[in-house]
C-alpha cells in the first residue's frame, strides 16, 4: 500500500524495514596465549576519528563496566579487553537465543605520534572512550602571521 | 551458590549451539544479522528474562512496552556528530531507530520490570499465574 485516500505517499513496509538499524554478528576472536579466564571473546565494534589534537577510539563493550576494563600500551600495540560478569546470568536457562555473551578484544597497531602517556580512558552504559593524544610534533600548529 | 569456572563456559556453550541450531550460524559468528537489537531469552522458573546489548543508548532513548504475551522495545541509539575539524577513520558502530517485537508465552504485565546497565537492558517478565511452575506436594497418606 503505497497512498492513502488523500494522495499522500506512505512508506511501503519494505521501505521502513530497510531503514531499521541491522544487528550485526559478534566476531568471535580466537586467542591463543594462556588466559585465566576461559570465556569465549569478541571483537567489540569500534569507531575512529581524528581531531587535530588527538585520536579517539569507541569502542562497543555492553555488559562491561569500569571494573571490567583492560588497557595495555606496549611498543606500538593498544590492546583492550572488557570482562563480562557472570554472575549477571547465573540460574538463567536461554530458551531463545540471537546472541552470544562473552569478553571483549582488540588489538590495535598506534602510530609513532601518539604520545602514551596521556592516554585518557572512560567506560560508561558499555561503550569505552580512549582519547589518544597525538605527541606535540605530530599536532598542527598554527603559525600567527603579524 | 556460586558460578564458578565451569559454569559460565557452560553457559556459553549452550548459547552458541542453541544459536547454531535456530539459525544455521557458522562457529565464530555470535549473533543474527538483521533486526536489531538483538534479544536473549531466558527462563527463571516464575518469569522470562529478556537481555538485549544496547551500549551507549541512554535510558531516555528506549521506550519498553509489555502486553499480553509480547514485549516491545522501541528506541534510538545516537552516534554524535563529529565538530568539522574533525575526520572519521572508521565506522562500525550502528545508529538509528529501532523497534523489536518479542512474543513469548501469557505474562503478568503488571509486574513486568526493567534494568538497564553497563549497555545491557534487562527485562524481568513474570509469567501469568496459570503457566507458572507450581510445586505439587506429595501426599503421604
Amino acid at each position: 500500500m503505497t497512498a492513502t485516500s488523500e494522495g499522500t505517499a506512505r512508506e511501503t513496509q519494505t521501505e521502513a524495514a530497510a531503514r531499521e538499524m541491522e544487528a550485526r554478528p559478534k566476531q568471535k576472536v580466537e586467542r591463543t596465549e594462556e588466559r585465566t579466564r576461559p570465556s569465549a571473546t569478541f571483537q567489540p565494534l569500534v569507531d575512529i576519528h581524528e581531531t587535530p589534537e588527538e585520536l579517539v577510539v569507541v569502542a562497543d563493550m555492553p555488559g562491561v563496566g569500569p571494573d571490567g576494563v583492560e588497557i595495555e600500551v606496549e611498543g606500538n600495540h593498544l590492546t583492550i579487553e572488557g570482562h563480562v560478569r557472570p554472575q549477571d546470568y547465573e540460574g538463567l536457562k536461554p530458551v531463545h537465543v540471537e546472541y552470544v555473551i562473552g569478553d571483549y578484544y582488540r588489538r590495535f597497531t598506534l602510530g609513532d605520534a601518539i604520545d602514551r602517556e596521556a592516554i585518557k580512558a572512560e567506560m560508561r552504559d558499555g561503550v569505552l572512550t580512549l582519547h589518544l593524544p597525538k605527541s606535540t610534533q605530530a599536532r598542527v600548529r598554527r603559525i600567527p602571521v603579524s | 551458590m556460586t558460578f564458578g569456572y565451569y559454569s559460565f563456559e557452560s553457559l556459553q556453550r549452550e548459547l552458541e549451539r542453541m544459536l547454531a541450531a535456530a539459525f544455521g550460524a557458522p562457529t565464530g559468528v555470535a549473533s543474527i544479522t538483521g533486526v536489531y537489537p538483538a534479544v536473549d531469552v531466558f527462563d527463571a522458573g516464575e518469569q522470562y528474562v529478556v537481555t538485549a546489548e544496547l551500549p551507549g543508548v541512554r535510558k531516555d532513548d528506549v521506550e519498553i512496552e509489555v502486553e499480553d504475551d509480547t514485549l516491545t522495545l522501541r528506541g534510538e541509539r545516537k552516534v554524535p556528530p563529529l565538530d568539522e575539524k574533525a575526520a572519521w577513520h572508521r565506522r562500525e558502530r550502528p545508529s538509528g531507530r529501532f523497534r523489536r517485537v518479542v512474543r513469548l508465552a501469557r505474562l503478568d504485565s503488571e509486574s513486568a520490570a526493567a534494568e538497564f546497565k553497563d549497555g545491557v537492558l534487562t527485562v524481568r517478565l513474570p509469567k501469568a499465574k496459570e503457566i507458572r511452575p507450581r510445586k505439587v506436594e506429595i501426599q503421604v497418606g
